[in-house]
């Protein structure tokens, strides 16, 4: 599938990097990387659905919501085991997804996306609301038990790490596979032309229901990881903010690349710890205590606003769009000024 | 058209062609069916209320169709702001919502006793002035290099701008907690038949009004209001008739802004100044958008009916349906949005978008 033996050697050895990360890391590190893996399996849905697919979506968080309240719904009430919520996760968010993409057969762009804005809130309402708060648990929700397989238990930080990396890597070949499948080719027609795709006899609607419904779907798997990995779901932990932040990251690692897709998530979220770890206790220390501790979400805030403006500005085509000019930097020189 | 008249403008003077661009949308077929629609409506409910029903109800209805006018005044100021960027910018402005609650946070900083404790009118004039330098600035520093750019890049832009960094900044230079706005207007209500008017509100929908006649003055009659049309009509044919299109675009932004200043002083004095769960900013862009779609994107007389009627529905909604499902008052307008958008997507008196193939 990669081009060269080389590359091969150079993945797998990356892979059990990963995978031995837990042997030497702290515990805070292991949750933060558990946390990147959840951003890059709901970035990975959002790459289809908007890298390929073109359509806009800033309803992740929501689809996200989704798959972690049925995971917590099915093993608190239901007493369901929590590896066979992961199916049911996954599909009850991608239905809701589809439903969150009705409208796509009349919206175009930026029309879409305020729908998709709006679906969100929607869901976060009906998941506070009050007639259903026997079910969801209302405004403290839902308090789960860990993941177990056999004697492993997921409880533990460097499980729950290396069950997330195994994720996002099956996530990542997914992603690929869909990429390079007919599938795949329908999705990049879409977006190309849609009028020209319609004509070559691709079903537009179906083909964007079923876009939604795999962005849902990846986003339910994040959600059930998110769920297992936090403990307890409740409404405050989703919104629209971090709906807001994967598109972000989409379009800072370079929109329709999938390298884009971990760059951009990578980038966004070492900047957040970066945040939280330096910057932040250093603004808290220096500023008077009635700011009190929305500091952090603050400052986050703006430097990840601050941040992304600058690379829409300056960085058009991403850093994937970077990282291939520079490959050609790399290759042409020192003839580089020819261009190719 | 607004080209030619600018120029007959300039030479001869003559204010009268605009009459003329009136008449000619009004004779379209989707200027008069809403409006007959509207008005035939508006004359049942007249009937219904003034005869058939009685008592307590009928006070009801009333109470209700007044406060929701009164709050659809309001926002129609905010609608007001994001159409008259994009009618000058083509950018759709998501932005607006963070503004607002950045100039609506800076107007409580200058009035509240515990900060600054100014008198009313210097922290109003303080805060017009904040609103100017805010639009020259998010003109001058981040839209002008996207002129020409793809539009979904400036649309995530400005998603960006209002939702994350404006947020975050507020949160940050304010403290993010939620405060009372101290009071503008005076106490008390007026009766209107058996229902009390307060008079923030009414005050609140009269200055909301004002403005409005101002800037559809100011668009109307005045030379740079021409201008503004022109060149959102087509901007590089204005450029090319000497007019200049980057101030026109600061002047657009800049009336955003104080649009968005105006809107969230109002806001806040009616409810708190907040920004917990996206806060004033998303409560005031959500109240906004279904305005801005309905009313058509490009209509300024557009946006303030639709505002009415927005108002109308938000207050008939949780007089009547808020009994029965708690708190459906908060998500009507997103399903407003999305339902305006599906069924008629370029609103009642926007224009048709032509498809190219």
């Amino acid at each position: 599938m990669l081009r060269t033996k080389t590359q091969w050697v150079l993945l797998l050895a990356v892979v059990a990097f990963l995978l031995s990360i837990p042997s030497f890391a702290s515990a805070y590190w292991l949750t933060q990387l558990t946390l990147i893996c959840i951003t890059v399996i709901v970035v990975l849905g959002l790459h289809i659905l908007c890298g390929l697919c073109g359509l806009i979506s800033i309803g992740q968080a929501g689809l996200m919501a989704v798959g972690a309240y049925t995971a917590a719904i099915l093993t608190t009430r239901y007493d369901i085991d929590g590896w066979i919520c992961l199916p049911f996760s996954a599909l009850a968010a991608g239905l809701v997804g589809v439903l969150v993409g009705l409208p796509s057969f009349r919206l175009k762009l930026f029309y879409l996306a305020i729908s998709t804005l709006a679906a969100q809130e929607i869901i976060l309402w009906i998941l506070k609301y009050r007639d259903f708060w026997d079910v969801t648990g209302g405004f403290t929700g839902l308090q789960m038990e860990p993941l177990t397989l056999g004697s492993i238990s997921f409880g533990d930080d460097g499980n729950l790490y290396i069950l997330g990396v195994i994720l996002a890597i099956i996530a990542a070949f997914i992603t690929v596979n869909i990429q390079r499948s007919n599938t795949g080719r329908i999705f990049v027609a879409i977006r190309d032309n849609e009028l020209a795709a319609e004509v070559a006899g691709i079903s537009l609607f179906r083909n964007k229901l079923l876009a939604f419904f795999i962005a849902a779907a990846f986003a339910g798997v994040a959600g059930w990881l998110w769920a297992y990995s936090q403990l307890r779901v409740n409404p405050s932990q989703f919104n629209f903010g971090d709906s807001i932040f994967y598109m972000g990251m989409i379009i800072i690692g370079g929109l329709g690349n999938i390298s884009g897709v971990f760059l951009g998530a990578f980038m966004l979220e070492f900047m957040g710890i970066l945040n939280s770890d330096y910057l932040a206790p250093y603004a808290v220390d220096n500023l008077p205590t009635r700011y009190g501790a929305t500091i952090l979400v603050a400052m986050r805030y703006i430097l990840g606003g601050a941040g992304v403006i600058m690379f829409l500005i300056f960085v058009p085509r991403g850093m994937s769009g970077q990282l291939a000019d520079f490959k050609n930097f790399y290759r042409l020189w020192p003839y580089s000024f020819r261009g190719s | 058209m607004d080209a030619q008249k600018y120029v007959i403008r300039k030479r001869v003077g003559l204010p009268g062609a605009s009459i003329r661009i009136v008449l000619e949308k009004a004779k379209s077929r989707a200027f008069l069916m809403p409006c007959s629609i509207a008005l035939a409506i508006a004359f049942v409910i007249t009937l219904y209320i003034a005869f058939i029903l009685e008592g307590e109800g009928r006070d009801k209805l009333i109470g209700t169709i007044i406060s929701g006018l009164m709050w659809g005044g309001v926002y129609a100021i905010i609608a007001l702001g994001i159409v008259v960027v994009y009618k000058a910018t083509r950018i759709f402005n998501m932005a607006h919502g963070g503004i607002l609650l950045f100039l609506a946070y800076t107007t409580w900083w200058l009035m509240a006793p515990d900060r600054q404790n100014l008198d009313n009118w210097l922290a109003l004039i303080l805060v017009a002035c904040a609103a100017i330098v805010m639009g020259l600035v998010i003109d001058r520093v981040i839209f002008r290099r996207m002129i020409g750019a793809a539009p979904l890049i400036t649309f995530m832009m400005s998603l960006f701008l209002g939702f994350i960094f404006l947020h975050g900044l507020t949160q940050l230079t304010f403290e993010g907690k939620s405060q009372i706005m101290p009071k503008i207007f005076p106490e008390g209500t007026i009766a209107v038949g058996n229902y009390n008017l307060p008079y923030d509100l009414l005050f609140g929908f009269i200055v909301a009004t004002l403005m409005f006649l101002a800037f559809v003055l100011y668009f109307r009659f005045t030379k740079s209001g021409l201008a503004m049309r022109c060149v959102s009509e087509d901007s590089v044919l204005s450029q090319s008739l000497g007019i200049d299109v980057k101030k026109i675009y600061a002047i657009a932004w800049v009336i955003g802004c104080l649009a968005a200043a105006v809107g969230g002083v109002l806001i806040g004095t009616k409810t708190a100044v907040y920004s917990e769960s996206g806060g004033m900013g998303v409560y005031a862009l959500y109240r906004a958008l279904p305005i801005v779609i309905l009313g058509g994107l490009e209509s300024i007389p557009g946006a303030y009916i639709a505002a009415l009627m927005v108002g109308l529905l938000e207050s008939l909604a949780g007089s009547y349906i808020d009994p029965h499902f708690p708190g459906f008052r908060a998500v009507l307008p997103y399903l407003l949005v999305i339902g305006i958008m599906i069924v008629r997507p370029h609103g009642l008196f926007g224009l048709k978008g032509i498809r190219r193939i």
